[in-house]
């Protein structure tokens, strides 16, 4: 795995999440846009709120956290 | 084909003369500019996607996908890569890989993950990087102790005091790693009310931290102290220590001592 080149700022996150089919409901959990009871999981099944999102990665849908322990993660699979 | 060139496919007679930059990142120009393609700070191609037409949106998508399904790339806010990034070149290797191999099978789960994490602080630390938001991460993670054992990571309890309690631990006939796990466990919690008792510190000096922190626990304390020795000359100054409470009525002295008198928690409350 590697990082994109192609990268988003904190003011297209909602941009980038309509492109993608989803919306944040009102406590902050980012959801399906066309179903929005139901909430977006982490590959860990952890939901997300908005300002908890780090991006996506290879996967279905595999939306990840921005903290540190993700990223840890996601810094292990690197090239 | 590179992601520019298809992006310049998706956006044809936006681009201008651009191709020079391979850094792209989608921005939200709000409304100050109707524009949906800029170059920022000489480099950086920045595309607002919230100025897109369907089709292009479409095609942006069909891009990412790409990117990210098929040739497994990691697509991320730009703070996240740079996060990530600075979390690769300190991710644990040489010594400090050695020393996280040796805690693998001992720790719980989750003080492992925990170490693991204050492992690449320390090393983002010592290169000079900001630590700030990551010591922040783990601290939120594990309230109860994520924050000590980052300090003592730094400290390089780790490195010796841990192992050296695990191979005193380890000559007692019933050892059982879940009794190591929750001497452990107790020592990072405490951290703030712990008195660490080594050969390297003189007498007087390790007497004198007992007394200060006694003192300023007792006026906004927790009701205890904990001292914690390792090795027979430690556990015999620790037993000194203490006897000079043994005429206090307002101390109570509970003492915990392995049968080899190699390790010995002794936890004062008051």
């Amino acid at each position: 795995m590697k990082l994109s080149q192609i990268t988003f700022s904190k003011a297209a996150r909602d941009d980038i999440l309509d492109l993608y089919g989803k919306s944040v409901d009102n406590e902050g959990f980012i959801v399906e846009r066309d179903n929005p009871s139901q909430r977006v999981l982490t590959p860990n099944g952890e939901e997300i709120r908005i300002e908890e999102w780090g991006g996506v990665r290879r996967g279905s849908e595999a939306f990840i956290k921005n903290d540190t322990f993700s990223l840890i993660e996601l810094a292990k699979k690197l090239e | 084909m590179t992601i520019l060139e298809n992006l310049k496919k998706v956006f044809e007679g936006k681009f201008g003369d651009v191709l020079s930059h391979n850094n792209i990142t989608f921005f939200n120009f709000s409304r100050n500019s109707s524009e949906t393609v800029e170059v920022k700070d000489g480099n950086k191609l920045v595309i607002d996607i919230s100025k897109a037409t369907e089709e292009e949106k479409k095609l942006v998508k069909n891009i990412l996908d790409s990117r990210v399904q098929r040739e497994n790339e990691a697509f991320l806010m730009d703070h996240s890569s740079e996060k990530t990034l600075k979390i690769k070149e300190n991710l644990p290797i040489g010594e400090s890989e050695e020393l996280l191999k040796f805690y693998k099978d001992k720790l719980k789960p989750d003080m492992y993950k925990a170490l693991e994490a204050s492992i690449i602080i320390k090393n983002t630390f010592d290169g000079g990087g900001d630590i700030l938001e990551m010591k922040h991460d783990v601290s939120r993670k594990y309230p109860t102790f994520g924050n000590n054992l980052c300090n003592l990571v730094t400290r390089g309890y780790f490195d010796n005091h841990f192992k050296e309690l695990y191979q005193s631990m380890l000559e007692d006939e019933d050892f059982d790693i879940s009794v190591y796990q929750r001497k452990v466990e107790k020592i990072v919690k405490s951290l703030p009310y712990t008195v660490f008792v080594t050969r390297f510190r003189s007498y007087d000096e390790l007497s004198g931290e007992v007394a200060f922190k006694l003192d300023k626990l007792k006026k906004y304390g927790t009701g205890k102290l904990l001292l914690h020795g390792l090795g027979k000359e430690n556990v015999n100054t620790t037993i000194s220590i203490l006897d000079e409470y043994k005429e206090d009525n307002s101390v109570n002295i509970n003492l915990d001592i392995n049968p080899k008198k190699t390790i010995i928690t002794a936890t004062l409350i008051f």
